[in-house]
C-alpha cells in the first residue's frame, strides 16, 4: 500500500499556517507582559533615534562645528544646555544613541555567536572536548572580565593602532567590541550546554544519527534549532550587558572621544568636571538614556525568557 | 567524602590561579613592541645596550621553558616587575599602597549591601505581590541598569556640590594637619559616607533579587508544606525552614558576582577621587603602565578566586548535599 501523495503546494500551506500560529501564540502571550511591553516600546524609540539622529538633532557637533556658549545651562536655544566647548548635549546625546547600540549590538553578536559555538559543542560531543571546554568556560567564568577587558583594550589598541578605521567603523570602538565579546561569552556557554545536552538525548537526534547524518549536520539541523529559544532570551540579556560594560569602559577612558557613545559623554563630564560645577544638564541625559534602554533590555529579556522557556528559566 | 571535596576545590583554585599567571604570562608576550623595548622606554638604545639588557633580563633564552620558568617564579617570589608611572618602583608597593582604600571602601559597601539587600529580598519574596515586593522589585530593577558610576554621579552632585553635605573627593582633607586622631577619624568617615553609599545601593539592587528568588523558590519546597501543615505561624516557617536554605544560593551567587562587582565598582573610585586600586587603574591605563595593570589583574583575579573557594567551602560545610 502506498501512501496517498500528498500536493506539494498543501504541504507548504500547513507548514505556513503551523509557523504563523506560533507566531500569533507567543505574540499574545508576550502582550500579557506588560513589562515586556513597556520594554519594547522604550527600544523602539531609541531604535529610531540610533538609525537617524541627524533627522531629530542635525549633524552629531564636533569641537569645531559647536556654536553654543561654554557650559550653558538649559535655554531656548540649547534644551538641555552645553558641555565645556559649546556642544549641545541634546545633540550628543542623541548621536551616542547610535553608538552605544551600534557597538552594544555587535558586542552581543560575538558574545551569542562564541557562547553558542562553545555551548552547542561542549554539550554535543561531550567527553574530553567538554571537559576541556567547560574548564576554560569556567575560568572565564571566575575571572573578573571586566578587569581583564581593561588591560586586554589598551594593549589591542596599541598593536593596531587607534586611528585606523575597518569598514567604516573606527579602530577604537571595534576593540572594544571584541574586548566584549571575548570576556562575557561564559554564562551564554554554560546556559546553551545545558539545554544541548538534554536535545541531545531526545529521540529524532539518535534517527539522526542512525541515518547517518554527522555531528556537523546534528549540531547545525537539530541541536541549533532547538536551543533558539535561549539564545534569543540570551540575546536580548546579554545586549544590555554590553551596552552597559561599553558605558563603563568608555567612562574609565577607552572610548573613543570622536565617536561619543553615552559613556564616552559622562568620560568628558567627568574631566570638565562638570558634576563640581554644579553642571547637572551634561551628566543627567546621557545617565537617564542608559538606564532606560538597559533596564528595557532586562525587562523584554526575561519576558522572553519566561514566554520562550518556561520551565528552563535561568535564575539571575 | 568531606576530604575529598575540600581537596577537589582546593586543587581547582590553584589550577585557576595558575591559568591566570599564565595568561598573564601571554598577555606581557602580547605588548605592543618586544619586551625589552618596553622595559629600556627608549627607541634610541643602541644595540649592544639592547644585547647586554637582553642577556641581563634573560630575553635571549627561549620563551618556553626558561623565560616562563624565570617569570613564574619571580611572581611567586611577589616581583611584578617595575612600574613606568611611578619611577620605577616596584609594582607590588604601588599596589601595596592603594590595597587598603579599596579593601575599607568594598568590605564596608558589601556588609551593608549584604545586610540591606538580603533583608529586602527575603522580605519581597515572603510578602510575594505585597507593596513593598512591587516597589523593592521596581527598584531594585532599576538600580540593577544603572552603572556605579552613573549612581555615584548623582550621589555625588546632590549630596556633594547641592548639599554639601559631604565632601566632594578624595580620603582625608589636604592640609588637615595637627588635628586630633578623633576629628581625623571624623574626617575619614565623612569622605568615606558617599563612595561606601554609592557601592551598596549598586549591590543592593542585585543581592534583593537574588534573594527574592532564592526564597520564593524555597518556600515551594515540601518542607515547607510540612512545616505549614504541622500549624507553625509563617513567621516561623520563614525564620526557621525558608531562610536558612534560601540564603545558601544567595551567599554563593554573592562569591561568584564578586568578579563583576569588583569591576564595576572601580569606576566609584573615579567619581569620588578616592585613592584605591580603582582610580591607581585609570591613571595605569592613562600612562599605559603595563606592570601595574597586570598586577592589579592578578591581584583582583587571585582574590575573586580565592573567594569563591571560601564560598564554596563554606557552601560545602553547611549543605551536606553538595559534598557528594
Amino acid at each position: 500500500m502506498t501512501a496517498p501523495a500528498v500536493p506539494e503546494q498543501s504541504v507548504r500551506n500547513e507548514r505556513l499556517r503551523l509557523r504563523l500560529q506560533a507566531i500569533r501564540t507567543f505574540a499574545r502571550r508576550f502582550a500579557s507582559r506588560p513589562d515586556g511591553v513597556i520594554g519594547v516600546i522604550v527600544l523602539l524609540v531609541f531604535t529610531v533615534l540610533a538609525i537617524a539622529p541627524s533627522l531629530f538633532v542635525g549633524d552629531l557637533q564636533t569641537a569645531t562645528t559647536a556654536t553654543g556658549p561654554s557650559l550653558s545651562p538649559p535655554t531656548a536655544a540649547n534644551l538641555l544646555g552645553t558641555d565645556e566647548l559649546g556642544r549641545d548635549i541634546l545633540n550628543l546625546t542623541i548621536h551616542g544613541t547610535r553608538i552605544s547600540m551600534v557597538i552594544g549590538l555587535l558586542a552581543t553578536i560575538v558574545t551569542i555567536f562564541l557562547g553558542a559555538l562553545v555551548g552547542i559543542i561542549s554539550g554535543y560531543v561531550g567527553g574530553r572536548v567538554d571537559t576541556v571546554l567547560m574548564r576554560i568556560t569556567d575560568f572565564f567564568l571566575v575571572l573578573p572580565t571586566f578587569v581583564l577587558a581593561l588591560i586586554l583594550a589598551p594593549i589591542i589598541l596599541d598593536l593596531v593602532g587607534a586611528n585606523s578605521e575597518f569598514f567604516g567603523i573606527r579602530v577604537t570602538l571595534l576593540v572594544i567590541v571584541v574586548v566584549i565579546g571575548v570576556t562575557s561569552w561564559a554564562s551564554t556557554a554554560r546556559i546553551i550546554r545545558s539545554q544541548a545536552l538534554s536535545v541531545k538525548e531526545l529521540a529524532f537526534v539518535g534517527r539522526a544519527r542512525v541515518i547517518g547524518s554527522g555531528p556537523g549536520h546534528i549540531m547545525w539541523r537539530h541541536i541549533l534549532p532547538n536551543v533558539m529559544n535561549l539564545i534569543v532570551a540570551n540575546t536580548v540579556l546579554v545586549f544590555g550587558g554590553s551596552i552597559l560594560t561599553e558605558t563603563t569602559l568608555s567612562f574609565i577612558g577607552l572610548g573613543d572621544p570622536f565617536a561619543p557613545s553615552w559613556g564616552q559623554v559622562l568620560n568628558a563630564a567627568e574631566s570638565a568636571g562638570a558634576m563640581g560645577l554644579g553642571a547637572w544638564w551634561y551628566v543627567v541625559p546621557p545617565s537617564v538614556c542608559i538606564v532606560l534602554v538597559v533596564l528595557a533590555f532586562t525587562l523584554v529579556g526575561s519576558a522572553l525568557d519566561d514566554v520562550l522557556n518556561p520551565r528552563l528559566r535561568v535564575r539571575r | 567524602m568531606g576530604s575529598r571535596y575540600l581537596i577537589r576545590k582546593v586543587v581547582g583554585a590553584c589550577l585557576t590561579i595558575f591559568m591566570i599567571v599564565i595568561l598573564n604570562f601571554v598577555l606581557f608576550r602580547m605588548m605592543p613592541g618586544s619586551p625589552d623595548r618596553i622595559l629600556l622606554r627608549n627607541p634610541n638604545v643602541t644595540a649592544d645596550a639592547m644585547a647586554a639588557a637582553r642577556t641581563r633580563w634573560g630575553l635571549d633564552k627561549p620563551l618556553i621553558p626558561d623565560q616562563l620558568v624565570d617569570y613564574l617564579e619571580a611572581t611567586a617570589s611577589g616581583d611584578l616587575g617595575f612600574s613606568f608611572k611611578f619611577h620605577g618602583e616596584q609594582v607590588t608597593d604601588v599596589l601595596a599602597g592603594r590595597l587598603w582604600p579599596t579593601v575599607i571602601l568594598f568590605g564596608a559597601g558589601e556588609v551593608l549591601a549584604i545586610i540591606f539587600g538580603l533583608a529586602l529580598g527575603a522580605y519581597s519574596g515572603w510578602k510575594r505581590g505585597g507593596p513593598i515586593d512591587y516597589i523593592g522589585n521596581g527598584i531594585s530593577l532599576i538600580l540593577y541598569s544603572m552603572p556605579y558610576f552613573v549612581i555615584g554621579i548623582l550621589i555625588l552632585g546632590v549630596f556633594a556640590v547641592g548639599l554639601h553635605w559631604f565632601p566632594t573627593s578624595g580620603m582625608l582633607t589636604i592640609g588637615g594637619g595637627d588635628d586630633t586622631f578623633a576629628s581625623q577619624l571624623l574626617d575619614f568617615f565623612g569622605h568615606l559616607a558617599l563612595p561606601v553609599t554609592t557601592v551598596a545601593i549598586g549591590l543592593i539592587g542585585q543581592y534583593s533579587i537574588l534573594m527574592r528568588s532564592s526564597v520564593i523558590e524555597t518556600l515551594g519546597e515540601d518542607y515547607v508544606t510540612t512545616a505549614r501543615a504541622k500549624g507553625l505561624t509563617s513567621g516561623r516557617i520563614l525564620r526557621s525552614h525558608a531562610l536558612p536554605n534560601a540564603l545558601l544560593p544567595a551567599v554563593t551567587l554573592i562569591a561568584i558576582n564578586l568578579g563583576y562587582v569588583i569591576g564595576g565598582a572601580i569606576t566609584v573610585e573615579v567619581v569620588f577621587n578616592w585613592p584605591g586600586l580603582g582610580t591607581l587603574t585609570v591613571t595605569a591605563l592613562e600612562a599605559r603602565d603595563y606592570p601595574v595593570l597586570q598586577g592589579i589583574f592578578l591581584l583582583l583575579s587571585i582574590s575573586v578566586v580565592l573567594a569563591n573557594l571560601v564560598a564554596d567551602l563554606i557552601y560545602g560545610r553547611l549543605d551536606p548535599r553538595v559534598r557528594s
